[in-house]
């Protein structure tokens, strides 16, 4: 491996930036974006220029971290193909979004803030990408956990904002506890928490763990669930949309909540038949349930969160149907077209001063024709068009749940179905027909500092699936079949030759939604649906009132513990114990007060009883 | 006289001058103090830096030094101090808190020469309690830093409730001292009269050569666990630190919750786990549930206190629960893991009592919902403070969580701790995330509210240098373990019953016993040949000492 130093600088030129923005430069916003911006550029191209040195290369460096006799935690930055392609995939989309930022925050009173917490996640997000064992991971999980926190908090002083970014790291972090448990687990099993041992010595140990073998792995799963918002820890995402969209796109759509499937495939040797079955069922109830409250949300942001809910329970799907180079592949392109819808709703939401809900939008096709092409493209790509990218990363998912499990195939060409409907509903109701608020109907076409990146990442969705990403994924992982043989041609038509009903299937799913979509929301000024089926509109837009589950279940449940625990420390501890400590002081002082009561009379006739009584026992014994 | 004698005396020889200032020199005692405890905190560096460069004697203690002319060598009686893995970064912490409190003190506008003389006295006590390798000034330091607390309170407390916390405060640790100090009579008379001692490594040395009768030591421990343990309001004795911590000035809380409350621990550390290995073994299982008690029974009460002072005083008694559990565990992670807590900790609850302070010398309450948008009426105050829950709520980067995880992966390997660390992983996580998070959402975030104005932010570098010097401290312990823990791991070592090296100890069963023999063989082969990242299985050792 050459240049290994390079690695170092990569990850460690974002922390340098955060730091500086905070103790040089947060008066001074032009300075602050040129740092995050240029460490973010700049830890793309040296990410770069390690790939073009090395290749697909394989390797780890290592230094110990801290150390308590024989036992080791070291801190490693692992390098192989999985690590390397996410590498490429987050500092890329990252410069993109930081790029794009500049235009999107101008003139924010937290500018500075706001790009150090950007710089900060971006070094959290390459720390978990660079992870060479368990404690590492959660070090920086926790890591993204907190510049998610900042971030989506970034207007603090909107109470919707606060609360959101509170329940964000609140959600994640009992996932957390489920995964930190795992890892206590799996040392206490194994000894140690490198990937690289670990991998050596687990699936040998499998047989003879049975059950406990399972739930490691479903610990560590929970992690997943917490960070990539899988049911039924999936509430904290929507709400996660109160921050800065280019936040949105970076975070909560690119990169930090597909980091569970990163870890997924990273580890994906912990996991039993039994383990991967309940990852591939919470995958796709995910997927199903969040395509479903998709149809029914108005607000652009949260049609789009919805969204990234239902392709990552697609990925949590593949990776669960043992196939997770297939889940991996669509992370990648999912990437790519999420991050461009996201700065695409971004750019809508910039010109029309801040307006989301999509019907007050309307006609915007025509006023910002950039936006709107490119938005197009990451819609059809989301969608699965042939022969954009999402079709070969979704089919690659639709082969996998063919050959493995039926009844999970279904449920994904369902899936399939629904993206396309909300999501050409959305392009219809936003962008089609005339403005239908005053914003609307003069908006203008946003600055080119935004229009660049959606360009590129538009480039980049339509072709991603044919740049050869799937031989790389196919060395390390299972999960991707076919032959990826020479020329454009061999490559778009790959999918139809090594599984074709899927690949059809997908295809006619998709032109179901549109045509559905079409049917329903050409031409409408307000959603039909309601009317229709008032009940199903109304649970689907009440998010099928998971909220309301959680604050009668798992908030009560806290809460009721705190009240009791308060009471106790209340009135029994301070309250009955001190009280009867002090009260029996009291007690015992005032009798014994009695018999100094300097009443000379008493002393006398205690005295004598005294004498009485002394004398009768001494003479009466 | 070394640099750690030094260290001890000048806080003394301070608190001597401040009496002498005239009285119309209203701000030389606060000069006087910054200026000694400054040299304090240098000194303190100059011994954590020099530590693995000074020899250590036969008992592991290096940079022995005698003060002269104090004790009684009649009685036998020294003032010998030293330092070895269990207190050298104590002393660090205790001079970092101590200069910030002291720089945290401007709130005192009456009697400051006597507060300053108090804290002086305070501060020399701690470091004497913590060098201390005599039984006797171990204790007398003790006292020398406790009896000022009292005083601090009581006249410059803030809040009706001050004299009732005081006093409460007061009964309580004179209370936990006393049992502690009959517990320690009991063990110095354990010894035949003709080896009486009160040296420490003598002590350490003949409890080892000769254990005491399980019989004795079962009723010895005891007094020492719950003395000890009342000083670290271990629960469920805690009730004076919440009240107690309100009440107090900054500067006290500061200096209590951060570095005094941990004499207790130390006390544990240094005689009780040593000198008692068998009752501790056979106290281990009820200590840890009371350490749960503490996580998340003093998590839950934080939840619901109306009051940042109470809040943090519970967070303050949650954390002892991490301490306790790390010592319960009783093997290399778990107490290596319960040193780094507690320094961590006194930086930690150090900071958030001293944003606290700035808070109420503010706004003249800490009623949380007073209190909102702090983030942009005060963004220093409200960034140290965010920072401060983030820390206390086991955020990596922070020294907490080096702590905290190394706790968790020691207590894990104890079987019968299991139930208790995943409670206690609940109440890191969940219990104490939440009470944190909605103290910073209550405070900081939210709208600025519509009273007015709450006053001012920390201003300027001569205002704001205290909370970054606590600030660097968790930063660097955080992300530069090593420098910790590599002083504290060998101090450690010498401490653990069965196995010296390893991480087993009180007979723990690994789960490696369940692994047929070939994985367990690869297990232990595996990694021979990757030196750098050899992370020895912990069962290695028990797996050959079964075989």
């Amino acid at each position: 491996m050459k240049f290994e130093g390079l690695l170092w600088w990569i990850l460690l030129l974002p922390l340098a930036a955060a730091v500086g923005i905070t103790l040089r430069t947060l008066k001074d916003p032009r300075r602050s974006a040129t740092l995050s911006i240029g460490a973010a550029l700049a830890s793309f191209a040296l990410t770069l220029l390690f790939w073009m040195a090395n290749g697909w290369t394989t390797g780890q460096v290592s230094v110990t971290w801290w150390k308590i006799g024989t036992w080791t935690a070291t801190f490693d930055l692992r390098v192989d193909p999985l690590s390397l392609l996410m590498l490429l995939v987050v500092t890329g989309v990252g410069s993109a979004i930081h790029v794009y930022s500049v235009g999107y925050m101008r003139g924010d009173p937290g500018y500075s803030r706001y790009f150090a917490c950007l710089s900060l996640f971006m070094f959290s997000m390459l720390g978990i990408v660079l992870a060479g064992n368990f404690l590492q991971m959660f070090v920086f999980w926790e890591l993204v956990g907190v510049s998610s926190y900042l971030l989506i908090g970034h207007w603090f002083e909107r109470p919707a904002a606060a609360d959101a970014a509170q329940k964000a790291f609140l959600t994640n972090r009992l996932g957390d506890l489920g995964f930190l448990a795992g890892i206590l687990l799996l040392h206490g099993l194994t000894g140690t928490l490198q990937f690289d041992r670990l991998e050596e010595t687990w699936p040998g140990m499998i047989p003879a763990l049975g059950p406990v073998a399972t739930v490691a792995g479903l610990l560590v799963f929970c992690g997943v669930v917490g960070k990539s918002a899988q049911f039924p820890l999936h509430v904290w995402l929507p709400d996660a949309m109160e921050g800065p969209t280019p936040v949105s796109a970076l975070i909560h759509a690119a990169t930090m909540v597909a980091a569970g499937v990163y870890l997924l495939c990273r580890v994906f040797f912990l996991f039993t038949p039994d383990a991967l079955m309940v990852v591939a069922w919470t995958g796709g109830l995910t997927a199903l349930l969040a395509a479903a409250i998709a149809t029914q949300q108005n607000d652009i942001k949260r049609i789009l969160a919805y969204s990234t809910l239902s392709q990552l329970g697609y990925m949590v799907m593949g990776v669960g149907l043992g196939a997770p180079a297939a889940g991996m592949f669509h992370l990648v392109t999912h990437a790519f077209f999420k991050a461009l819808l996201f700065l695409g709703a971004g750019s809508v939401i910039c010109a029309l001063h801040h307006e989301q809900n999509i019907w007050r939008m309307g006609g915007l096709a025509r006023r910002m024709p950039v936006t709107f092409w490119t938005f197009l493209v990451g819609t059809l790509a989301l969608a699965g068009a042939w022969p954009l990218s999402g079709f070969f990363s979704k089919d690659a998912l639709l082969a996998a749940a063919w050959e493995r499990n039926l009844p999970l195939f279904a449920l994904g060409l369902g899936v399939a179905g629904l993206t396309s409907f909300y999501m050409f509903r959305l392009v219809w109701v936003a962008f089609g027909g005339t403005g239908r608020s005053e914003s609307a109907a003069h908006a203008e076409e946003s600055p080119q500092g935004m229009l660049w990146p959606l360009r590129v990442l538009a480039a980049l969705s339509v072709v991603a699936g044919v740049l050869g990403i799937q031989p790389v994924l196919q060395g390390i992982l299972p999960g991707l079949e076919g032959t990826h043989g020479a020329g454009w041609w061999a490559r778009l038509t790959e999918p139809f030759h090594h599984a074709p009903l899927p690949a059809a299937g997908g295809l006619v799913a998709m032109g179901l939604g549109l045509a559905l979509a079409w049917k329903c929301y050409a031409g409408v000024a307000e959603d039909p649906w309601v009317e229709r089926w008032p009940a199903l509109s109304r649970w689907l837009r009440n998010r099928l009132y998971f909220d309301e589950l959680y604050a009668q279940t798992v908030i009560w449940f806290h809460e009721a513990w705190a009240s009791f625990a308060a009471g106790v420390e209340r009135w029994v501890l301070n309250g009955l114990c001190l009280g009867l400590i002090r009260g029996g002081t009291d007690l015992l002082g005032q009798s014994l007060r009695l018999l100094q009561s300097g009443n000379l009379q008493t002393y006398a006739l205690v005295f004598g009883a005294g004498v009485a009584l002394l004398l009768w026992w001494v003479l009466g014994g | 006289m070394t640099a750690l004698g030094w260290m001890v005396l000048i806080p003394l020889l301070a608190a001597g001058a401040v009496l002498f200032v005239p009285r119309d020199a209203a701000r030389v005692p606060r000069w006087l103090t910054l200026g000694a405890l400054s040299v304090t905190l240098v000194l303190g560096l100059r011994v954590f830096a020099g530590f693995e460069g000074a020899a250590a004697d036969a008992d592991g203690y290096r940079m022995v030094t005698d003060l002269p002319g104090l004790g009684a060598p009649s009685l036998g009686i020294r003032c010998r101090l030293g330092v070895d893995g269990l207190n050298v970064a104590l002393l660090l912490m205790a001079a970092m808190v101590g200069l910030a409190a002291a720089a945290c003190a401007r709130e005192i506008q009456h009697r400051g020469k006597e507060f300053y003389f108090l804290l002086l006295l305070m501060v020399g006590g701690i470091l004497g309690a913590f060098a201390s390798l005599d039984l006797f000034f171990f204790y007398f330091f003790h006292e020398l830093a406790l009896v000022p607390t009292f005083l601090m309170i009581g006249m410059w407390g803030r809040g009706p409730d001050r004299a009732a916390a005081a006093y409460q405060m007061t009964l309580y640790l004179t209370a936990g001292a006393l049992l502690a100090l009959v517990g320690l009579v009991a063990l110095y008379l354990q010894v035949p009269p003709e080896l009486r001692t009160f040296d420490i490594p003598t002590l350490t040395r003949y409890f080892s050569d000769h254990p005491l009768p399980s019989s004795v030591q079962a009723w010895i421990y005891p007094m020492l666990l719950f003395g000890f343990g009342i000083l670290v309001s271990l629960w469920p004795f805690h009730s004076w630190a919440p009240p107690g911590y309100a009440a107090a000035p900054t500067a006290t809380a500061m200096l209590h919750a951060g570095v005094l409350k941990k004499f207790g621990l130390y006390g544990l550390l240094r005689v009780g786990q040593p000198w008692l290995p068998d009752a501790a073994a056979d106290w281990m299982p009820v200590v840890a549930w009371l350490a749960l008690g503490n996580l998340l029974y003093a998590g839950w009460v934080a939840m619901r206190q109306q009051d940042l002072g109470r809040l943090l005083g519970y967070a303050s008694v949650a954390h002892m629960g991490f301490v306790f559990l790390g010592l319960t565990a009783g093997n290399a992670l778990g107490l290596t893991g319960a040193v780094v807590v507690m320094v961590a900790h006194g930086l930690l609850a150090a900071l958030s009592f001293a944003v606290a302070g700035h808070l109420h010398q503010q706004a003249g309450t800490l009623e949380i919902r007073r209190f909102g948008g702090l983030g942009r009426s005060m963004p220093f105050a409200g960034a140290t403070l965010t920072m401060a829950a983030l820390a206390g709520c086991g955020l990596p980067g922070f020294a907490n969580f080096i702590g905290e995880v190394t706790v968790f992966l020691g207590a894990w390997q104890v079987q019968e701790l299991r139930a208790v660390t995943v409670g206690a992983l609940w109440a890191a996580l969940v219990v104490g995330a939440v009470y944190m998070l909605r103290a910073v959402r209550a405070v900081v975030h939210g709208p600025v509210p519509a009273a007015g104005q709450l006053g001012q932010d920390i201003q300027g570098w001569s205002g704001r240098w205290p909370y970054a010097l606590l600030l660097a401290g968790l930063l660097c312990f955080g992300w530069l373990p090593q420098i910790l823990v590599g002083k504290v791991e060998p101090a450690v070592a010498k401490m653990l019953p069965v196995d010296r090296s390893g991480v087993l100890a009180f007979g723990a069963t690994p789960e490696t016993d369940l692994l047929d023999a070939p994985s367990a063989d690869t297990l232990c082969g595996s990694g021979v040949g990757q030196a750098e990242m050899a992370n020895s299985p912990s069962g290695r050792t028990a797996v050959q000492q079964v075989r």
